[in-house]
């Protein structure tokens, strides 16, 4: 079930991400901190499962990598989105000007696989209309040539050549996902970004998407998935990076985090026996507003292990960001 | 005994959702019905919580036949059946603070008293902090909505609890500290439970019995 | 830029803002609609009470004067001062404009409300009256009202009311009804609300701030229905000074090349009518709840 982690580090990272930082200024000076000093690589072939609950901030990391933040947030740090050839085509996407953005990232260098397809695909075109449109506009194809790259595209991301001319609202959600996926592979991005891309579909369907997704990494695309569905990273995602509260807690090989040894980070240990499949008991107590974070670790309050080690902030270090982490096992 | 009969519902009569639809319910019982999104299982859920009107068919709560839905269901009978709805966000007024979110069928019921100390009561069970009862569904995040969410459907302590995909929207602690609250609510007042969803792991770790779609209800043709 | 008070444990960032500069432009936009607006009311409140000037004070020897030091805005044709014509012009269409506006959002939101709640056949039967209404021009229906009366500020208030309530109801009934299919409508009615419970306490609050936003966006409509009432000659009688009745009866100078006496009154009806609408218009964007959701978490 779980994919081979043996992905052979590439020179370069597609994606690389350091210290990354987001705020938003609030009324009265007050500010929230969404995201804290993330920082990670993706390298192309590789998925990044990003997870945590709802309102840790994965969200707004994702909103801040494709330059979609509101007015009122501020960033710090780097997230730089490297070329195919030289180093000296880095993009940083925190500081791009937003036609730099339009232009020659979104769509082109980074495709979304959105969180509700429905709503992300117009609703007065047909998805052969909005395939067409996305080809003219991002690889220049003549006109001529559409129609075989339109089923090319959809080809690519499974969608049965004959629904092309169906409405989005005539779709089953499983195939809106598809549309809106070949939609997101056109422009020929080396990294995908998939944001929550299977809720609220059913357990066969989740399963499905989350394996196609993986065969677009395996084609050699980098893909970095932000879900609180566990099971759907565990099938797809070569590592896996735990937040909580804004910070990213444990950044670790998925098959060591959800096999053996299993989590080292006390959070991460209760989200994954959370799961109907294991203990199902729940971590007790609420995770702390983003605008009023503990000076320590945000996860002491609810953490068994705690000490009063915890109030200094533990940093990332060898994967896991914890005073008191289980000790990797070591053959 | 919740008894649905021969049930056909949708949204319009010539082409209802499915047919036939049958279930019954022994008290104190929790049955998970699983099926795909798209199947009509959510409708299912609406008749039997009392708030949609089927097509035909019998729905017979603790040995009475319902003869109403909605408004003109005897209130005693609305309020036997708590509900929980798949989105926290759509399923709460947004200018009602949580607190009041909580004791709005209290007021509604004209039972407004109680409600400081059952509204207490229950933050404390589905895991609801004091402060976060004075905010407004905009300042707080899914989990902790559907928290209150589930706390309003226990304040008038019905003898039936639907949970229409309660869990579908949130992460894995999330569902099983709400899980854990209907649990220990029905072995405290032994509530029967209908639990509608696709996550078969789930349903069968919640559940006495879990059912197929398939197994009570005809797809429409 | 560095913030060092929240981040202690974190080395000091650099934070870069990502705000728009569309917002600045907003900003200046609705400030001047609020200070215009505000100027206006002051106006037609404090000017009649304290200047205790006669409006109606004619000079034949000063007739048809422009605009000067003594008369700003000129004289008009019996010699009244145009400014303080103006000012206890603007202060009728105002109060009649306001008056009919509130009167329509009630009637309107009454009529939607109850449309949207009961449906069925009474929703059926009230929306199509006011279909039927509105197939009528509202100048029409209006004239046809204050011709039923004689002229006075009443009847006029009573004849834009009766004429705008209209597309206030329809607003209303629509907002209801989408509200009305919402899960937490069904959680109200499961927790045991009565149907005027939850049309009260839920459906109607919700759809207040839209009802306001009809009202306020009505005022400046209403005021220049008012206007053109009475330069019709229907609406007040004409030596009651109103912004309609003063361009009415300056009509006849504007042929002799005399501009004032119809630029003034036309100026002071669309200016204050445009600060109204500026001002609705940043109202609605604070209403709208994509707005609310602007911080993403």
């Amino acid at each position: 079930m779980t994919p081979a982690t043996t992905v052979p580090p590439s020179a370069t990272p597609v994606l690389s991400v350091r210290d990354l930082s987001v705020r938003f200024r609030m009324r009265g000076g007050r500010h929230i901190a969404a995201v804290t000093g993330a920082s990670f690589d993706l390298a192309a072939g590789q998925c990044l499962a990003l997870v945590g609950e709802s309102g840790c901030g994965k969200s707004v990391l994702a909103s801040a990598l494709l330059g979609l933040l509101p007015g009122n947030a501020q960033t710090a740090g780097t997230a730089l989105l490297h070329g195919e050839a030289a180093a000296d085509d880095a993009v940083d996407l925190l500081t791009a000007s937003e036609r730099t953005l339009a232009r020659t990232v979104r769509g082109r260098r980074i495709g979304l696989v959105p969180q509700s397809p429905a709503a992300h695909l117009t609703p007065v075109r047909t998805v052969r209309g909005q395939l067409a449109e996305t080809l003219r506009e991002l690889n220049r194809t003549p006109r001529s040539a559409l129609p075989a790259a339109v089923r090319a595209a959809a080809d690519r991301a499974a969608f049965p050549a004959e629904l092309l001319d169906r409405y989005p609202h005539e779709l089953s959600g499983g195939l809106a996902q598809r549309a809106a996926t070949a939609l997101a592979l056109v422009g020929g991005a080396p990294l995908l970004l998939a944001d929550e891309p299977t809720t609220g579909l059913d357990r066969d369907l989740v399963d499905r998407t989350a394996d196609e997704l993986r065969r677009h990494a395996d084609d050699g695309r980098a893909l970095l998935m932000i879900t609180h569905d566990l099971a759907a990273a565990q099938r797809i995602a070569d590592r896996v990076a735990v937040m909580y509260a804004g910070r990213i807690v444990e950044l670790t090989d998925a098959a060591g985090f959800f096999g053996t040894p299993g989590p080292r980070h006390p959070y991460a240990r209760g989200l994954l026996a959370a799961l109907p499949e294991r203990d199902f008991r729940p971590i007790p107590g609420l995770p702390p507003e983003l605008g009023d974070l503990p000076g320590g670790c945000a996860f002491a309050p609810r953490c068994p292990r705690a000490t009063d080690r915890c109030a200094s902030a533990p940093v990332l270090a060898d994967g896991v960001a914890c005073h008191h982490a289980e000790e990797p096992v070591r053959a | 005994m919740l008894d649905l009969h021969a049930v056909t519902a949708g949204y319009d009569r010539r082409a209802p959702v499915f047919r036939d639809a049958s279930l019954t319910l022994a008290p104190g019982e929790s049955v998970g019905l699983l099926g795909p999104s798209g199947c009509g299982k959510s409708t299912l859920a609406r008749v039997a919580a009392l708030l949609h009107r089927p097509d035909s068919g019998r729905l017979t709560l603790d040995g009475e036949e319902v003869r109403g839905w909605r408004h003109r269901a005897p209130r005693r009978l609305r309020t036997a059946v708590g509900v929980v709805f798949q989105q926290p966000r759509l399923s709460a007024d947004p200018r009602l603070t949580l607190h009041d979110l909580i004791a709005e069928p209290l007021r509604a019921t004209g039972r407004r008293t109680e409600a400081p100390d059952r509204v207490a009561e229950l933050a404390a069970a589905v895991g609801l902090t004091g402060d976060l009862l004075t905010r407004r569904p905009h300042e707080v995040s899914d989990g902790q909505l559907q928290r209150a969410c589930l706390a309003r459907a226990l304040v008038l302590r019905p003898r039936w609890l639907v949970c229409d995909e309660m869990t579908a929207m949130l992460d894995a602690s999330t569902t099983a500290a709400l899980v854990a609250a209907v649990e220990e609510y029905r072995t405290a007042h032994g509530a029967g439970l209908l639990a509608v969803g696709h996550d078969r792991v789930l349903l069968e770790r919640w559940c006495d019995r879990t059912l197929e779609w398939t197994d009570c209800a005809k797809p429409a043709a | 830029m560095a913030d060092l008070t929240l981040t202690k444990d974190a080395p000091s960032r650099t934070w870069r803002s990502h705000g728009r500069t569309r917002r600045s432009t907003r900003t200046v936009r609705v400030a001047a609609s609020a200070v215009i607006a505000a100027a206006t009311v002051l106006a037609v409140l404090i000017v009649p009470p304290v200047v205790q000037l006669d409006e109606q004070a004619i000079d034949l020897a000063l007739k048809l004067r422009p605009p000067s030091l003594a008369h700003p805005f000129g004289t008009d044709d019996v010699g009244r001062d145009l400014l303080l014509r103006c000012v206890y012009g603007l202060r009728v269409s105002l109060l009649v404009g306001l008056v009919a506006a509130l009167v329509a959002t009630v009637i309107g939101t009454a009529v939607g409300a109850a449309a949207a709640a009961f449906g069925g056949w009474t929703d059926r039967i009230v929306m199509r009256l006011v279909d039927t209404f509105s197939s009528v021009p509202h100048l029409l229906l209006g004239i046809f009202i204050v011709a039923m009366f004689r002229p006075g500020v009443w009847p006029v208030i009573v004849s834009v009311a009766l004429t705008h309530w209209l597309s206030t109801a329809r607003i209303v009934r629509s907002e209801v009804l989408s509200l009305r299919s919402r899960p937490f409508v069904d959680a109200a009615v499961s927790g045991g609300a009565s149907r005027w419970r939850v049309t009260a306490r839920h459906l109607l609050p919700a759809v207040l701030p839209q009802a306001g936003l009809a009202a306020v966006l009505m005022v400046p409509h209403a005021m220049w229905h008012e206007s053109a009432l009475s330069f019709l000659g229907l609406g007040l009688p004409t030596h009651q000074a109103s912004l309609g009745t003063l361009v009415q009866t300056a009509r006849g100078s504007l042929l002799a090349g005399d501009w004032w006496p119809t630029l003034f009154p036309g100026l002071f009806l669309i200016v204050p009518t445009l600060a109204i609408a500026g001002l609705a218009g940043a109202w609605r964007e604070r209403i709208n709840p994509r707005r609310r959701s602007e911080l993403m978490l």
